[in-house]
């Protein structure tokens, strides 16, 4: 599966119709038009075909394409899924799963409307969001349960809720859940989505937070506002040293396939793959950071 | 056809628009409140019109608050608007989409 | 900023809500403004109340917007589009507002039709069926334009001999009489029976027209008046916002030069209700005032009294005072009519 820079996922309330207008212009890495939460019952009709109408027609860029359905036990469910998947969304994403089956579940009818709406099948993938301490438990079957999972969210409202506890500056509450998260998504190879951050008066909170869950190794955040997306690739952005010495990775690989040998090797050492992979991680988002010219070389800022 | 009962759809807030469908027995005849009438109003008129005929419906009273929606915003309230009149809501017509 | 709904029933959430419009420059919340309500609304943030409105019936009230937040107008909006929103689910599609000369605008700008104004208030409308559906929804006549056309508003709770009076005095000095029964059910006699008794009671006056007066025509007493400074002039906006609306949209497009009123002699609220029509019908309509019919032993007649009579078990006094059609009907219905009385309302 394609691997891809997946720093900032934007919430989008799917019944509003300005939101959805210019969800593309704040250069998110995924959009995430919601119809769950953010839509009363009375209009969950009217936010379907409101984000239907949208993604056939408005241009999100080069932005990742991801709807949160409602969940798979209430009725709004499957004309969601159909809905969606007829539009050419690129992720569905399931709120509170469980299980495996949940997911395979929501598969079903992915495939369903794909036949249905002759889209080819397969290119719709699945994402699974966490919001329980038995979904965190399951984490692991939940990560491996498709083919068409690019990735595990934790929610953390909800999450805290059913831990009997609620959220604290220090994010303690959600350590386990985070790790749980994390390992299950990486022992997959997809990809793992923190939590998000809603006061948005506490700017030096979030920034707290977000270097916290860089740090352990998340793809990123969801987001309720735009304004956060900078702030995100603020801290997402690799040093002088990574970038440079991921372009020195690179000089290495190219030359090993000039000589046409299989091994690379740096400094007389031997390069392995990891060493590889986050070389190339890197040079992505150094060059999405704008930190890397034309030709390949470190921007000095 | 004509709708069944009276039914709102959308809102006033910017970039929207807020349909009110209700039984005419006038063809599709459409109030229509916008401050890009001029400009835009035979546009705004004809996404409604053709969402409404592909519904079937040919008889209803049109009652519409623009603020600035695109037409991809009229077509999608209209929509949700005409199955809401037809009580249909929770029987998307896939054909429409 | 998020929106939830409130339930003002709740001392705490009233007293935040109250204290929030009170800061806004709300000042009336006696009993009679707010046990209408049907549902409130806050837009919060952090806590803090930063919005409100609420649906009492077919009227949106209690709007207020915290002046200090930004994009005020994209708030205003969005606050009546969920008041809409919520209505609709309830089925309600016509709505009415009243509010400050100041904010007609306002509502203009997001649909909303002025029916009238005068210096205190305004009431306006939006949604479906409006006024002009309902004027053409009535009879009209052959060179209506060019005749003398008048009309009376009455409750007719129920129809009396003084009733009779007023609308046969009107039938023999125009060429045609609209009389428009007061639509709200909160009378003794349903809006049905009220509105059947007034036909039945004139239908050999070929020249007078029967129709229900809608939400055009309701008690004004029940208008809202929240938003004015003090209640000390309730009642005299109440009535002349009553008497601007009949003047501008009702009167005018059905050519109706003339409204008939019978006199007050014992309610002090009806005498002020007469003389503000006084002051705002003419000269576009003019005010005609009828003395009260009276028994041949000198006895004013009124409705009240009909209703008193039924409840002291008296048919004797309520023949004095109605017609033969009206009658009937009590007769018919005596016993139904006394339970009625005793409980305050009907079923």
């Amino acid at each position: 599966m394609e691997e891809r820079l997946r720093r900032t996922m934007m919430f989008v309330p799917g019944n509003n119709a300005g939101m959805v207008k210019d969800a593309g212009i704040y250069g998110a890495d995924s959009i995430m038009f919601d119809l769950e939460d953010s839509v009363s019952m009375a209009e969950k009709d009217a936010a379907r075909m409101l984000v239907y109408q949208a993604l056939q027609t408005q241009d999100y860029g080069d932005s990742e394409l991801v709807v949160r359905v409602n969940g798979i036990d209430t009725p709004f469910f499957k004309n969601d899924v159909f809905a969606m998947v007829k539009a050419g969304i690129q992720v569905v994403r399931l709120p509170k799963v469980e299980s495996a089956q949940m997911m395979l579940d929501l598969v079903k009818v992915v495939e369903e409307a794909e036949n249905k709406f002759g889209i080819e099948p397969g290119t719709t993938h699945v994402m699974a969001a966490i919001e329980s301490a038995k979904g965190v438990l399951n984490a692991p079957e939940i990560a491996a349960s498709t083919d068409r999972m690019i990735g595990l969210a934790l929610s953390a409202e909800d999450y805290t809720t059913d831990m009997k506890t609620h959220r604290y500056p220090d994010g303690a509450e959600l350590e386990f859940a985070r790790n749980m998260i994390l390992h299950a998504a990486r022992a997959a190879g997809i990809a793992a989505f923190d939590t998000v951050f809603t006061n948005m008066n506490d700017i030096e909170g979030f920034k707290r937070e977000t270097e916290h869950i860089h740090e352990l190794g998340f793809d990123g955040k969801s987001l309720v506002n735009p304004r956060q997306i900078d702030w995100v690739n603020k801290i997402y952005e690799p040093t002088k040293k990574e970038i440079e010495n991921a372009l020195d990775v690179e000089a290495a690989i190219e030359e090993a396939h000039q000589k046409g040998s299989g091994v690379i090797s740096m400094n007389g050492q031997m390069v392995d793959r990891p060493v590889v992979l986050r070389a190339q991680r890197v040079i992505r988002l150094a060059k999405a950071s704008n930190l890397i010219n034309e030709e390949g070389e470190y921007i000095e800022k | 056809m004509d709708v069944k009962k009276t039914a709102l759809a959308g809102t006033l807030e910017s970039s929207d628009i807020q349909i009110t469908l209700s039984q005419g027995n006038n063809g599709i005849s459409i109030d229509l409140d916008s401050s890009v009438e001029e400009l835009y109003g035979d546009q705004i008129r004809k996404v409604i019109t053709d969402t409404l005929t592909a519904y079937g419906i040919d008889n209803a009273n049109v009652k519409a608050v623009d603020k600035g929606a695109l037409d991809c915003v009229i077509k999608a309230r209209t929509m949700a608007a005409a199955q809401r009149a037809l009580d249909t809501a929770d029987q998307p017509d896939w054909e429409v989409f | 900023m998020q929106v939830r709904e409130i339930n003002i029933h709740l001392k705490r959430n009233f007293t935040k809500w109250q204290k929030f419009l009170q800061f806004n420059g709300i000042q009336i919340f006696s009993e009679s403004e707010t046990a209408s309500i049907d549902k409130t609304f806050v837009w919060e943030e952090n806590g803090d109340i930063l919005a409100t409105g609420s649906i009492a019936g077919n009227v949106l009230k209690y709007i207020a917007i915290c002046s200090k937040i930004q994009g005020h107008g994209e708030t205003f909006n969005s606050l009546v589009s969920k008041l809409e929103n919520e209505a609709a689910i309830l089925g309600r599609f016509h709505l009415f507002v009243f509010t400050k000369p100041q904010y007609i605008q306002s509502f203009q700008y997001v649909g909303f039709h002025e029916l009238a104004r005068v210096e205190q208030g305004a009431i306006l409308e939006s949604g479906t069926p409006n006024i002009h559906d309902y004027i053409s929804s009535l009879p009209h006549f052959d060179n209506q334009n060019s005749s003398k056309v008048a009309g009376i508003v009455m409750n007719a709770n129920p129809f009396t001999k003084g009733h009779r009076y007023l609308v046969e005095t009107a039938s023999n000095e125009n060429d045609h009489v609209y009389i428009f029964v007061v639509s709200e059910d909160v009378s003794i006699f349903s809006f049905t029976e009220r509105y059947e008794l007034v036909k039945a009671g004139t239908a050999d006056l070929p020249n007078v027209t029967v129709v229900p007066g809608k939400e055009y025509m309701v008690s004004y007493a029940t208008f809202p008046a929240y938003f004015l400074k003090d209640d000390q002039n309730v009642g005299r906006f109440q009535a002349s916002l009553d008497g601007t609306l009949f003047k501008n949209q009702i009167a005018k497009p059905l050519n109706i030069t003339r409204r008939y009123l019978g006199k007050e002699p014992y309610s002090k609220t009806t005498d002020v209700y007469n003389e503000e029509l006084t002051r705002v019908l003419p000269p576009d309509v003019e005010v005609k005032i009828i003395d009260r019919k009276q028994t041949e032993d000198q006895n004013i007649i009124s409705a009240t009294k009909v209703r008193a009579a039924i409840a002291n078990d008296n048919i004797t006094l309520v023949e004095k005072y109605v017609p033969n059609t009206t009658l009937e009907f009590i007769k018919n219905n005596w016993s139904e009519l006394r339970t009625r009385l005793k409980e305050g309302s009907i079923k």
